[in-house]
């Protein structure tokens, strides 16, 4: 099952194990420019919001409700990354393991098919959490992806459109599989019990019905360094009868008023104005675990601003290079609950 | 007699829950020490000294929440385990008394799926 709470999406799977959760987060942060240079881990600043679409069901398109799930705003050329987060378990000495398959507009953000709802492990086509922490892109060879950034649905520049000729999705999709548990008792034993405590305990007046340009998909920005990283385990070790999967629909955050009556968000800083104070940047790195090869069919799509210039548009204002100084190296397991967040 | 008797019971779940979560982290993190805990919550070392042995036996929500922050711990957990309610949820009981303490008794035997079930879920359709 799956719930909303504190902006965060909560999957639970009590059927197969009491510790089986995984929060799930989508993470406002800085569109790093799309120039053909490679930008190291841009910062969180603060999850999106996010509702059941379900809570809107007279301002929403009639798709969305037949899909299901939660929205979010977004503005147009504003990026996201999603956070993957689940409680570290003492007495396992780990965090419950998941399988997380991740697309926008339906296509696999990691090998650039179409959308399934079963797990494949050659080429893979999901992450691992607690390995994988996040993902910022797509993709597009080993070692580096592709900033997700939002753009109109029906413009021709999300990944859904150019690889498939339609804009019919948009948004983001999620599915997760949870660790089978006499798999994951059998590779994490349980080290220590804790006594006392039972493992058992738990102005725009646009709609956007009417709007063209109020659905957004996930187009290809610019260039990060990310590794999306090999399954460490057996791809039977996933209980695949007990998926949770969510349809995240992003709005245009110019007509969230008009869905929701709330005041729409605030834009976000500039990769140059976070820059020039001299904020953190992030990279990460992993000792313990290989990096996949990253698919050619995500690194042949044209980025925004390549497609743009086709088009004869300039989709991303404020697109100037900028030169990342202070870069904080993330080391796996150096601190489970480390999180990419910077002071500012 | 009962009521002391659960009382000390509870505290000593509590403490014997803090301390553990507290010296599990410190393992990797020496700013988890008993001192720098209970300075960066307010309070003195040797009243979180006590709290951890179940001798002593209050300490406020909001300095339950604080502490359940800093151990990265749910906060409502916590209040449980310290025989404590939320002065929020306090307060959505006070307004219907009667509907909620007969719900949280018709759930009491239910297995935790099924009161899971009863949480709002997000909902999927057909993609």
């Amino acid at each position: 099952m799956i719930e909303l709470r504190n902006k965060t999406l909560q999957f639970s799977f009590p059927e197969v194990h009491p510790d089986a959760k995984l929060k799930i987060g989508c993470q406002r942060t800085l569109r790093i420019p799309d120039d053909g240079k490679d930008y190291p881990l841009p910062p969180g600043l603060g999850l999106f919001r996010i509702k059941h679409v379900d809570d809107y069901g007279q301002n929403v398109p009639d798709s969305w409700l037949e899909h299901g799930g939660v929205m979010l705003p977004m503005y147009q050329s504003e990026a996201l990354w999603l956070n993957f987060d689940s409680d570290f378990l003492f007495a396992h000495e780990t965090s419950y393991p998941f399988a997380i398959k991740v697309a926008a507009g339906k296509i696999n953000a990691v090998t650039g098919e179409q959308w399934t709802d079963w797990l494949q492990r050659n080429p893979q086509d999901y992450m691992v959490s607690k390995e994988q922490p996040w993902l910022d892109g797509y993709c597009v060879e080993k070692g580096f992806i592709r900033q997700f950034v939002a753009m109109p649905l029906g413009a021709g520049y999300s990944a859904e459109e150019q690889l498939t000729g339609a804009g019919e999705y948009g948004g983001l999709q999620i599915v997760v599989y949870p660790m089978k548990k006499k798999v994951f008792e059998r590779r994490f034993a349980k080290i220590k019990q804790i006594k006392g405590i039972s493992d058992d305990s738990p102005e725009f007046q646009l709609t956007l019905s009417q709007s063209i340009g109020a659905e957004m998909g996930l187009a290809p920005g610019g260039r990060m360094r990310q590794e999306i990283y090999d399954d460490p385990f057996d791809l039977d070790d996933w209980e695949m009868d007990y998926k949770s999967r969510c349809f995240v629909h992003i709005a245009n955050s110019l007509v969230w008023r008009s869905i929701t009556g709330e005041i729409p968000p605030t834009v976000p800083f500039t990769a140059k104005e976070y820059t020039k104070f001299g904020l953190p940047w992030f990279d990460y790195y992993s000792d313990d675990s290989t990096a996949l090869k990253g698919s050619k069919k995500l690194n042949g799509l044209k980025g925004v601003v390549e497609m743009g210039q086709d088009k004869g548009e300039v989709p991303l204002p404020e697109n100037e290079s900028i030169t990342p100084e202070n870069i904080i190296i993330l080391r796996a397991g150096l601190n489970k609950n480390q999180v990419r967040e910077g002071t500012f | 007699m009962y009521c002391v008797v659960y009382g000390t019971h509870m505290n000593e779940i509590f403490g014997k829950y803090i301390r553990e979560r507290r010296e599990a982290l410190r393992e990797n993190d020496s700013s988890y020490s008993l001192r720098q805990v209970a300075g960066r919550i307010g309070i003195e070392p040797s009243y979180l000294s006590k709290i951890e042995r179940g001798i002593q036996t209050y300490l406020s929500e909001g300095k339950i929440i604080a502490l359940a922050k800093d151990l990265n711990e749910d906060p409502d957990i916590l209040l449980a385990l310290s025989g404590k309610i939320s002065t929020d949820v306090q307060e959505i009981i006070r307004k219907r008394p009667r509907l909620f303490t007969q719900l949280i008794r018709d759930l009491k035997n239910l297995p935790d799926h099924a009161v899971l079930r009863i949480v709002r879920e997000v909902r999927d359709g057909k993609w």
